[in-house]
């Protein structure tokens, strides 16, 4: 039964392991406008990448936007993943069903929305218009606070599925303890709700501050051109400037945080509560 | 008082949490059926149009033609070899058992971009020395996909046999069945809302999949996200916007179907 296995990881091995390992030797090659490419065995496009202004710009925008999105999704989405656990109705699979769909959909078709949410003709425009709030169209689309919301409506229901698969596990009979002990509501969530759903915390957060710093279509379509993050980053690197070596050696950083993130997230979890 | 303020604060919350969530779907939806091309507030009128119009367009027909035929393929040939691969990870006594789920589990933990540029360089390098296109073809964007479906098949099917009892497999085994009968007759019904649900993830996966398949798509061969993002760059307009609509519609009725076999809200 143990050959079954070995199907699976041909695949995984022959098209992730394999293009994995070709990457990082192509990044320690040379760039050459007229060759395309110079076989070398040198650290100097990780050294560019890392003293570059451009590209720490790069990485800088991209660290600090997922960092913001991340805490502003835990904010918003607490609450909710919450109320979604302590539902006690037939409608809690279905309102689950609905935290999912959305995540389904792919992150074109809702960057796509709200496109037409905040463009100069969007609702909300046309909205404050109508009401005569403002008199000229606000520049809502191609900001870093357009990218930002569009980031937290994409990643949010991560969240809340996460936080609330960790907050249904905490007995109600906990915070019915507290209350009847004299805690406040504030206090309850405070001193037990939020201590027991950490390691929900810190998973959802994890998940999503990496899935954040991946963003690829959200950037490009509500950050617009000027607007740079390092996946869409990596994908000019090989689209327009035809660069290889330092497309690869940025793939490899975006990736190197990415597993850094989740590896030291994952050994704090489980050190700390390991049963 | 203060109860009564602190619980509309908490119902405002969620409730604003899930209008972020929603907003960008409903907002789409809703503006396919506006009359105008160029989209404004409050529409000029209603209509259909627009989806017969984004039939008609090349580059959204055979996206989606293609988009159906890569998540089905993908599917076809995943979920079968995932499935080979949670048995044995669950249930053979398998050396290193731990570093093959981490491997299984590495598309899942590979950013999609970065896996899509190093399978880009690793298809043309494959060209150049078989002398065969592999880029933007049907062939290699189906490869990539399957790829996807792996650590969603190895997970869901994995976590839907670790809670199978195995008295009924042995019974089956002590009344003389063979082991073909009883994985046929006993261990596969048992599995199947774990192949349920793992088939529809990873057909939706594929399905809507833009950063992994965005450098392996070329003039011969394009996928319905990508499509989108294209067009997406210049402007949104109802065509798009039906595009769109297609596609949530399409998310919504394999969701509701495969609810129907398996409670999806306890598969998560």
């Amino acid at each position: 039964m143990a050959v079954l296995i070995v199907p699976a990881s041909l695949l995984v091995l022959g098209l992730l392991v394999a293009p994995m390992l070709l990457m990082l030797r192509i990044s320690l090659n040379q760039f050459s406008p007229t060759q395309m490419m110079i076989e070398a065995m040198s650290a100097d496009n990780y050294i560019r990448a890392v003293t570059d202004p451009y590209y720490q710009q790069v990485l800088g925008t991209t660290l600090g936007i997922a960092l913001l999105c991340t805490l502003l999704t835990l904010i918003l989405g607490f609450p909710a993943a919450y109320w979604l656990a302590r539902i006690e109705s037939r409608w809690k699979s279905l309102i689950t069903i609905l935290t999912l769909f959305p995540l389904l959909v792919g992150n074109v078709v809702r960057s796509a929305g709200w496109m037409a949410l905040l463009g100069n003709d969007g609702l909300i425009n046309a909205t404050l218009l109508w009401l005569g709030i403002i008199s000229a169209p606000l520049k809502l689309m191609y900001t870093p606070q357009a990218v930002v919301i569009g980031i937290i409506a994409v990643v949010l229901p991560y969240m809340i599925l996460t936080l609330a698969s960790v907050i249904e596990s905490i007995p109600r009979s906990v915070e019915e303890a507290a209350a009847n002990l004299g805690a406040r509501p504030g206090t309850v969530f405070r001193r037990v709700v939020l201590p027991l759903a950490l390691p929900g915390v810190a998973a959802g957060s994890i998940l999503v501050f990496v899935l954040c710093m991946n963003t690829y279509a959200t950037a490009i379509l509500l950050g617009g051109p000027q607007f740079k993050m390092m996946a869409p980053a990596v994908y000019d690197q090989f689209i327009r400037a035809n660069n290889w070596p330092f497309g690869a050696t940025l793939a490899f950083i975006l990736l190197a945080i990415t597993m850094i993130f989740t590896i030291v997230g994952s050994i704090g979890i489980a050190r700390r509560y390991k049963r | 008082m203060m109860a009564v303020a602190r619980r509309t604060l908490f119902r405002g919350w969620v409730l604003l949490a899930y209008m972020v969530i929603f907003a960008p779907v409903v907002m789409i939806v809703t503006i396919s059926f506006f009359q105008q091309e160029i989209v404004s507030f409050p529409p000029d009128g209603l209509t259909l149009r627009w989806y017969w119009n984004a039939w008609q367009r090349p580059e959204f027909a055979r996206g989606f033609v293609s988009s159906l035929q890569i998540a089905a393929l993908a599917t076809l040939i995943g979920v079968p070899i995932g499935t080979a691969a949670a048995l044995a990870l669950v249930r053979s006594p398998l050396p290193g058992r731990g570093a093959f789920n981490s491997l299984l589990l590495g598309p899942l933990a590979v950013p999609g971009v970065v896996c899509g540029a190093a399978l880009y360089m690793f298809y043309v390098r494959a060209e150049n020395f078989l002398d065969q296109d592999i880029t933007a073809t049907l062939g290699g964007l189906i490869a990539a996909h399957t790829l996807l479906t792996i650590p969603w098949t190895v997970r869901l099917v994995a976590a839907s046999l670790q809670g199978l009892d195995r008295a009924a497999e042995e019974a089956a085994a002590n009344l003389g069945a063979r082991p073909f009968t009883v994985f046929r007759r006993i261990t596969l019904p048992m599995m199947r809302p774990g192949i349920v649900a793992a088939s529809m993830f990873s057909f939706i996966q594929s399905f809507e999949n833009l950063d992994l398949t965005m450098l392996l798509v070329g003039p011969g061969r394009s996928t319905l996200p990508v499509a989108m993002l294209s067009y997406l760059e210049f402007r949104i307009d109802p065509t798009l916007a039906a595009v769109a609509t297609v596609q949530i519609l399409l998310v919504g009725i394999l969701m509701a179907v495969t609810d129907r076999f398996v409670k999806l809200s306890r598969v998560i």
